[in-house]
């Protein structure tokens, strides 16, 4: 049993905490796949919350036939798709003309949810992440490499590394503060930066 | 924090944890707020690695959907899909009154196919040689289990799956979402 299947077990038990990992965990992917849909980020973020309180709602119905994240995909879709139904029979919460509201995915106003320096922060998150996987010795920059790029498990890494599993596993989290450590220092514009 | 605590958050990111260690990331998570800042931090760190997010921070929306959920009862293990049914004591009568008539019911369906079969199997043995044997005809697909994955390995399953998954999110990211068809999973 994955951790997810495991957490998933403890919700339907009866243990909410557990559902609040779930949450951290997939958060962000729920978001950037409702932002397909749903350009305005606020709103982004109002159908997520509605996913996932309709996935805690449906959880005792899961019966663990696909990845948790695959059957929270399904609901995140529905809610969305379900949300753009309900928001072409009233006026966009954006400023854009009524009629607009029609062709609700053509709409640029609707479209515009990144903003140039949005987009150039992120540009330079990604870059500041490769670097730092770059800078990190070879068998840690291996490791967080075929985690990260090729999804392989920690007993896959380990069988390609010719290492223990506890190896794999503190060569990903040295990985990650490394990165960390870059990440927040683009978000803080280089305060952090040693 | 420390470094132990801190490899498990990042365990945690690969959904590499056994019972024992989700219970120590349960409590951890609950006592000590720079936890969950770390923990949100690496998983964004992979987000973004990923191609899960194309945002330039991480968004938290853990509180506010724990806060929304918090007059939903918690669910109790009897909810649960799959769950065995009660079983329920019958009285004697009852099965011996059903074995009667399932018995009954039997010889008359015995009876019944027996005369129905009788003259459409009076064909002579070489009428029945001449006869052209039928084709064995291969059983197409289930249309509906035809749009989901069907493998032996739950594994492969998973993976396949984790594949079509991130197929429809870097679809969704192409910027050409409205003009692309998005591959879905059949309803079971």
């Amino acid at each position: 049993m994955n951790a997810d299947q495991e957490l998933v077990r403890r919700v339907q038990a009866g243990d909410k905490k557990a559902f609040d990992l779930l949450i951290m965990k997939y958060q962000q992917r729920i978001i950037h796949v409702i932002t397909g849909f749903v350009h305005d980020p606020v709103e982004a973020m109002d159908v997520a919350q509605e996913a996932f309180i309709k996935a805690y709602r449906a959880l005792p119905g899961f019966r663990g036939d696909s990845a948790f994240y695959t059957w929270l995909y399904r609901i995140a879709i529905n809610t969305s798709k379900n949300y753009l139904t309900a928001a072409s029979r009233r006026p966009p919460v954006t400023d854009v003309d009524a009629g607009d509201a029609t062709i609700y995915y053509d709409a640029p106003e609707l479209k515009e949810f990144q903003t140039p320096e949005n987009s150039l922060m992120s540009d330079e998150l990604q870059q500041a992440i490769h670097e730092a996987i770059q800078e990190l010795p070879e068998d840690t920059a291996t490791a967080i490499k075929l985690r990260e790029f090729e999804g392989l498990s920690y007993e896959e890494i380990a069988q390609a590394m010719d290492c223990p599993i506890g190896t794999v596993r503190s060569r990903i989290f040295r990985a990650r503060e490394a990165i960390d450590k870059q990440v927040k220092a683009v978000m803080t514009g280089g305060e952090e930066q040693q | 924090m420390t470094a132990k605590q801190q490899e498990l958050l990042s365990a945690f990111v690969d959904g590499e944890l056994n019972q024992q260690e989700l219970d120590e990331l349960l409590s951890l998570m609950d006592s000590d707020e720079s936890a969950r800042a770390d923990f949100l931090s690496y998983q964004f760190s992979s987000d973004v690695l990923r191609g899960y997010t194309s945002r330039s921070e991480p968004i938290d929306l853990s509180s506010r959907i724990s806060a929304a959920l918090e007059s939903e009862p918690a669910h109790q293990p009897a909810e649960v899909a799959g769950e065995k049914a009660r079983v329920l004591k019958l009285p004697d009568w009852f099965w011996k009154q059903t074995a009667g008539l399932a018995a009954a019911a039997s010889i008359g369906a015995l009876a019944v196919v027996g005369v129905i079969d009788q003259p459409q199997n009076s064909v002579t043995p070489e009428l029945a040689q001449a006869q052209p044997q039928p084709q064995v005809i291969q059983q197409q697909p289930n249309i509906a289990a035809s749009n989901r994955w069907t493998v032996g390995e739950r594994e492969v399953e998973d993976r396949l799956n984790n594949y079509l998954v991130d197929h429809n999110e870097y679809a969704g990211a192409s910027g050409l979402f409205s003009y692309a068809r998005v591959v879905s999973y059949g309803e079971e």
